[in-house]
């Protein structure tokens, strides 16, 4: 529950933070001459690293119904993504809806430019992914009512591998609102439907345990 | 590039919301069907056949196996699953579960086992399958079927529920004069709630004359005489091992045997 409060306070932090309100900066230190506004600038420099520069909005993917959630690109052609998903699960057939909390790595080896330019393809992500479902229905570490080593897996922490593909559009001209707008689909799964098609290869097949996401990311900056 | 998108819409199958997200397509409230299918099959019959498969988790292929096998037996008039349908509760796994079983030419019920409890999945198996504790007639024999997985729900809920033996003691159909019950874990092992199993034993024996008891979770054949008191406990193995318990329930008497498929 601490986990989920701090996920909410975190993820509302760094979505309203006005990004404008770090434009006053000087591009580079070169241009400051006093110790402490050089001081300033690197402290400013180190805390203006940790603002998210996507925002997501994903449907279904085994991470909820809905999920929105914020991340960081780097890497020389921003290649590397993190991001971070707050995930609504409706209960369906279940006593209660719940929420989920995914850590998301994506690599993204090609980006390749078409014309209009202003739209580029990546023929492939990657990446694997890390969910875990606020319900004291599940646990990480098995209760302490059972023998050590009872059941020996977390209900409530799943490893996902995914592969999808991108396509984006840059924007351009001053009123633009973001950089970028990002449509994607993905294909994942998780440890236990894996754990469950090597022992099965004739009842089940790779599409059985293949999940489907649609989700749209916005890059800020 | 993106010509394979419309290809994998087309398969709604793949949209899953989470592993454990509850969603249910397809045949629900499975057992309450095949109990009536049961009942009236053999409503009068003083001889009949049922086979006893348990703990199929997460073997698929082996479950499947059993399915032919016992389809291609023309005497058997119903199957009983001891439970653990599923490895780790996933919604998935006991859709896939049911959804072989269903390839079954007879009627077929299923207990709830423990791992079958993890996560949603009890939630699920309710909904699929029915109350975790239920009772149907077969011929003259009433069958108790018991959630007897205390473990899982750490004193949450009274398991076994001696509230409903007795109500199915006291509820005991003119039709029957006999009893069998089937669990999915015995007295005496871990999961049990061993507090209670001489009581639970005395609630059996209250019954009209008590046949045997079947279970499963072991994943080892067994028979055993758990209380010296003359009534035996018969553990099957688990699928993966290719053997299922044959039932023959005559007029006076039974006799079952191991069938390897």
């Amino acid at each position: 529950m601490r986990w989920l409060i701090f996920s909410i306070l975190f993820l509302c932090s760094v979505i309203m933070t006005p990004v404008h309100a770090f434009e006053w900066m000087p591009d580079s230190l070169n241009s400051l001459s006093g110790k402490y506004e050089q001081r300033m600038y690197k402290y400013h420099r180190w805390w203006q690293g940790l603002i998210p520069s996507h925002t997501v909005l994903q449907y279904a993917g085994s991470i909820g119904f809905l999920s929105a959630g914020v991340g960081w690109d780097y890497g020389k052609r921003n290649q590397w993504e993190t991001t971070v998903l707050l995930g609504y699960l409706p209960k369906y057939n279940s006593d209660k809806s719940k929420l989920t909390f995914t850590l998301k790595q994506n690599y993204t080896p090609w980006s390749i430019t078409l014309k209009p330019e202003r739209l580029t393809v990546e023929p492939l992500t990657c990446g694997l992914f890390f969910n875990t479902i606020f319900s004291e229905e599940f646990w990480v570490d098995e209760p302490d009512r059972y023998p050590e080593g009872y059941y020996g897996f977390s209900t409530r922490v799943r490893t996902h591998i995914f592969v999808g593909q991108r396509l984006t559009h840059h924007f351009n001209g001053k009123d633009k609102k973001s950089k970028s707008i990002t449509a994607y689909y993905e294909l994942n799964t998780c440890d236990l439907y894996i754990a469950s098609l090597f022992t099965n290869p004739d009842y089940l097949n790779l599409w059985d345990i293949l999940s489907l996401s649609f989700g749209i990311k916005m890059q800020i900056f | 590039m993106f010509a394979i998108l419309p290809w994998i819409m087309a398969g709604c199958d793949m949209i899953e919301y989470h592993p454990y997200d509850a969603r249910i397509e397809g045949m629900i409230d499975i057992n309450n069907r095949n109990i009536a299918r049961i009942e009236e099959n053999l409503q009068g019959v003083d001889t009949f056949r049922f086979a006893f498969i348990t703990d199929t988790q997460r073997w698929y292929d082996e479950t499947e196996d059993a399915v032919v096998a016992i389809n291609l037996r023309p005497d058997v008039d119903f199957v009983l699953h001891g439970g653990d349908l599923t490895d780790f509760g996933a919604t998935k796994e006991l859709l896939w579960q049911r959804d072989i079983l269903n390839g079954l030419k007879v009627p077929y019920v299923c207990l709830i086992g423990n791992h079958d409890c993890l996560g949603t999945g009890e939630e699920v198996f309710n909904k699929v399958f029915g109350d975790p504790n239920f009772a149907f007639t077969a011929g003259n024999v009433r069958f108790i079927c018991m959630n007897t997985n205390a473990l899982e729900y750490d004193y949450s809920e009274p398991v076994p529920d001696f509230h409903f033996l007795d109500a199915e003691r006291k509820t005991f159909p003119d039709e029957a004069d006999r009893t069998l019950f089937a669990m999915h874990v015995k007295p005496f092992d871990e999961q049990f709630n061993n507090n209670v199993a001489e009581v639970f034993e005395y609630a059996l024996r209250a019954f009209p004359d008590p046949i045997c008891c079947i279970y499963g979770h072991g994943h080892k054949l067994a028979a055993d005489d758990l209380f010296g008191d003359g009534m035996m406990y018969y553990q099957c193995s688990n699928i993966k091992d290719r053997k299922y318990l044959l039932f023959t329930i005559y007029k006076e008497g039974y006799e079952y045997e191991v069938v390897d498929f």
